[in-house]
């Protein structure tokens, strides 16, 4: 009996060692709590870049979209032959060098859009600070490219780790009014279809105003759980809930009787 | 005394938020209280519904066998209980004093829970200790059905007692929206904290999985039986024992995944990058380890099943068929296992050529992975109908017809699954997903009508033979070990799943954990902390059983009655 008991607690032990083994054979990836982010003015392109590729598999939500291959450019491997985002990103707009293209990538996504892909990705300017976006740059460029991201380009007087945009708010699109301008500028038809264009994620804002009334539409853009259009329960939550912050009074309520009139 | 009062009030602000506890950390020690209580828990909630089932196919059965397999694993539920207990205070305690102010601002919201869960397993308690001590004086006519009802009555105070505790556990993961951290905990209204996202999908999935857990303890605890008898006849006794807790367990881990999805589709619903966080983020990694896992539990199961067709007269029929079915198993296995949207540095992308492999990336997405699992879990429901129709031959004159249209539902089922998952890659993600729906009703539709054509078709059966019970190579019943400490270490592996996605909250986006152990550690050391627990609860589960062998005999009686197949 001893010899059977024996065989018994081998083959327990035996499970266990080896679940254990592969588990511990496999990357480790630890999720760290977020820190703080302090960029002094002594700061170095390592420190920059470190920084930025926390952010990039981080907080920053990049790996979302960017790596998938579908929803968003490969950034950190090659892209249709033309390498990673550091390699390419001076040659992407005439007249702009890598770190000013790729900050302005981050902070207005739809000034440029890359072909083949939808205007989806949100001004990043509104989720990170000033200094994250740089330390953002820094890793992209250095992804195949050179860092020339410095301390002279980082204002100085935030620190924060995450600006949810306290400031008034100067509205998307340079504050213009024009409903169209708006929409593209707040990234809408990144998931809702209007007049033809745009995707199929939320619900088609062509005919909105035979739906919804105008305090209904203006609650949708300002807190968009509060309702959720049938057939779009499984997207609960993917739309910003910061437009509130970033639309002028005067883009909202211009926005808001542009989809009411749209019967 | 308002002056003491007071005192006291400034003693309670200035005492600090957390204390340590010497040498493992706060954070080791009550993650094996609360990794063992749960795995006890699990128990004393998967064995009563066992036991009730197995009593109910004794009285309604008319086999006195199920009687008293149901009262030997009653009698072992009363030393569990104690642990139960032993363990959940000790998880309290820890709370209490490694984390007090998490713990009252969790008491301020739920204490007439608390009240009601205490209240409860009093009840649960006595009811358990009636139905043990009252088996032998009800156990005839009219109060035997009472003495059953005992038993269901034991088994809605242990499910009632669950769902209390798991409010608690999911309002961590998954509060309602609306509470932030400025929300006073004295303001939130304890329906409201109950009824959150995840709570009746962690309800559900836990009373699946605590079947699973419980039929695989008892075959666990039936094949040590089965090792240590020195009769044939104690050795059939437990043999069969073996073979009914595999088949609960088998039978119960094919609904899970369904369960499972639907807790996974409101996390997502609830928070998109807690999902992402829990499917592609830092955990993406433990689903492949989970894979990897149920493959194992699949394949021992099924070889159980292969090698007690040895028993079988007439099986060796159906012997040219496992080897495919092995096939199918392996290759399901292999696919379900293939990494795709992994966390990788950008030398490992680079080294990879882009964010996913470019042969087994294919492999890896869902389609894919949908139509593995689904074709494995038809490969063990035809294991399942070889081994019941083993030793019978038709005689029904639509027999022959009958066995066409199941082959046929086969056919059809896998082609369905195939078609959809082949579909999948020319789709859209939205649409993708709907398809799983149409994948996994095929293979429940095949089950159901299969095995409803089965039942129907074995009516006046001719026996081949009597199965010869006890006649099994001892290698089977280490496979039945295996899947015990599998489905063990799955459940701490998705206990782990589960809580880890709160990273560094007590109360995801409301409470920050601000101790040194907030971070969420990576899986390696996850599965130390997990073997360790399942090593301690498997201790503990074998003194248990051998206190039972001490206290009182085995019910196994000597029978020369031949013991149906579950189902027959």
């Amino acid at each position: 009996m001893w010899a059977t008991n024996l065989r018994i607690i081998g083959v327990v032990l035996g499970t266990l060692a080896l679940y254990t083994l592969i588990a511990n054979k496999i990357p480790q990836v630890q999720s760290d709590v977020p820190r703080a982010l302090t960029l002094g003015a002594n700061v170095t392109p390592e420190q920059l870049v470190s920084a930025g590729d926390q952010l990039y598999h981080g907080a920053g939500g990049c790996t979302a979209c960017h790596g998938l291959g579908t929803r968003a450019p490969n950034l950190l491997t090659d892209e249709k032959g033309q390498g990673p985002i550091g390699a390419r990103c001076g040659k992407r707009e005439a007249g702009k060098d890598c770190k000013a293209y790729l900050h302005e990538s981050l902070a207005s996504p739809r000034a440029y859009v890359v072909a083949g892909y939808e205007p989806i990705m949100p001004e990043m300017g509104r989720i990170l600070s000033p200094q994250q976006l740089w330390a953002l740059v820094a890793f992209l460029e250095s992804n195949g490219g050179t860092v020339d991201v410095s301390a002279s380009d980082i204002p100085s007087s935030t620190t924060s780790t995450t600006s949810t945009s306290s400031t008034p708010s100067a509205g998307i699109s340079g504050g213009s009014t024009d409903p169209m301008a708006i929409i593209r500028g707040a990234g809408c038809t990144g998931c809702h279809k209007i007049n033809g264009e745009g995707g199929a994620i939320g619900p088609e804002l062509t005919h909105v105003g035979s739906r919804l009334s105008a305090n209904l539409i203006r609650e949708s853009i300002l807190t968009p759980d509060a309702k959720i259009a049938k057939g779009f329960e499984k997207f609960k939550g993917i739309m910003p809930k910061t437009f509130g912050n970033q639309l002028t009074a005067a883009q909202l309520e211009a926005l808001v009787q542009f989809l009411v009139s749209h019967k | 005394m308002v002056d003491a009062l007071h005192l006291l009030q400034a003693a309670a602000d200035t005492t600090g938020a957390y204390r340590d506890f010497p040498w493992i950390g706060s954070r080791a020690a009550v993650w094996i209280a609360a990794e063992i209580h749960l795995m006890f828990a699990a128990f004393v909630l998967g064995v009563p519904i066992f036991a009730v089932v197995a009593e109910a196919i004794g009285i309604f059965g008319k086999d006195q066998r199920y009687d008293r397999l149901s009262k030997e694993f009653t009698r072992l539920l009363l030393i569990a209980y104690s642990a139960t207990a032993l363990w959940g205070a000790t998880l309290t305690f820890l709370l209490a004093t490694l984390y007090p102010k998490f713990f009252a601002y969790l008491l301020s919201i739920f204490a007439p829970s608390v009240w009601v869960y205490g209240a409860i397993f009093f009840f649960e308690s006595f009811t358990l200790y009636l139905y043990y001590y009252g088996w032998d004086r009800w156990k005839y006519g009219r109060a035997k059905i009472v003495h059953w009802c005992l038993g269901i009555l034991l088994n809605i105070w242990g499910t009632t007692v669950m769902f209390i505790a798991d409010s608690w556990l999911t309002y961590m993961m998954t509060p309602p929206r609306d509470i932030t951290p400025e929300t006073s905990p004295a303001n939130i209204k304890i329906w409201h904290a109950i009824l959150n996202h995840t709570w009746m999908p962690i309800n559900i999935h836990r009373l699946i999985g605590n079947v699973v857990f419980g039929g695989a303890i008892v075959g666990a605890y039936a094949s040590y039986r089965f090792l240590a008898s020195r009769t044939d006849e104690e050795r059939a006794h437990y043999d069969w024992m073996g073979y009914v807790g595999n088949f609960i367990a088998m039978s119960a881990l094919i609904v899970l995944p369904f369960a499972g999805y639907w807790l996974g589709r409101e996390i997502y619903q609830y928070d998109q990058s807690l999902g992402i966080t829990m499917m592609g983020g830092f955990m993406s990694w433990l689903w492949v380890i989970q894979a990897f896992l149920i493959a194992v539990l699949f394949l021992a199961g099924n070889y159980y099943l292969w090698v007690g067709m040895g028993r079988i007269p007439g099986a060796e029929r159906y012997r040219p068929y496992t080897k495919w079915l092995l096939v199918v198993l392996v290759l399901g296995a292999l696919v379900w296992g293939t990494p795709h949207t992994m966390i990788a540095d950008s030398r490992e992308l680079a080294a990879m050529g882009g964010s996913h492999h470019p042969l087994l990336g294919a492999l890896g997405v869902m389609s894919a992975k949908n139509t593995a699992v689904n074709l494995m879990i038809l490969a063990t429901f035809l294991s399942f109908l070889l081994y019941r129709r083993a030793n019978i031959r038709q005689v029904v004159p639509w027999a022959k017809t009958g066995t066409r249209i199941q082959a046929a539902m086969f056919v059809i089922a896998a082609a369905i699954v195939l078609f959809f998952g082949i579909r999948g890659y020319f789709v859209e993600a939205i649409v993708r997903i709907g398809y799983s729906v149409y994948q996994v009703g095929a293979v429940l539709a095949c089950i159901v009508f299969v095995t409803l054509i089965d039942v129907l078709m074995a009516r006046g059966a001719q026996s081949l033979g009597a199965i010869q019970w006890g006649k099994m190579p001892p290698r089977s019943q280490y496979a039945l070990f295996i899947l015990a400490v599998t489905f063990t270490w799955l459940m701490g592996l998705m206990g782990f799943a589960r809580s880890g996605i709160r990273q560094h909250w007590h109360v995801y986006g409301v409470l920050q954990d601000m101790t040194p152990y907030a971070a969420t550690p990576a899986l390696g050391y996850a599965a130390i902390m997990i073997s360790t627990c399942v090593l301690i609860f498997l201790s503990l589960v074998g003194f248990i059983f051998w206190l039972g062998g001490l206290a009182e005999k085995s019910t196994f009686v000597p029978s020369t009655v031949e013991a149906p197949h579950v189902g027959h």
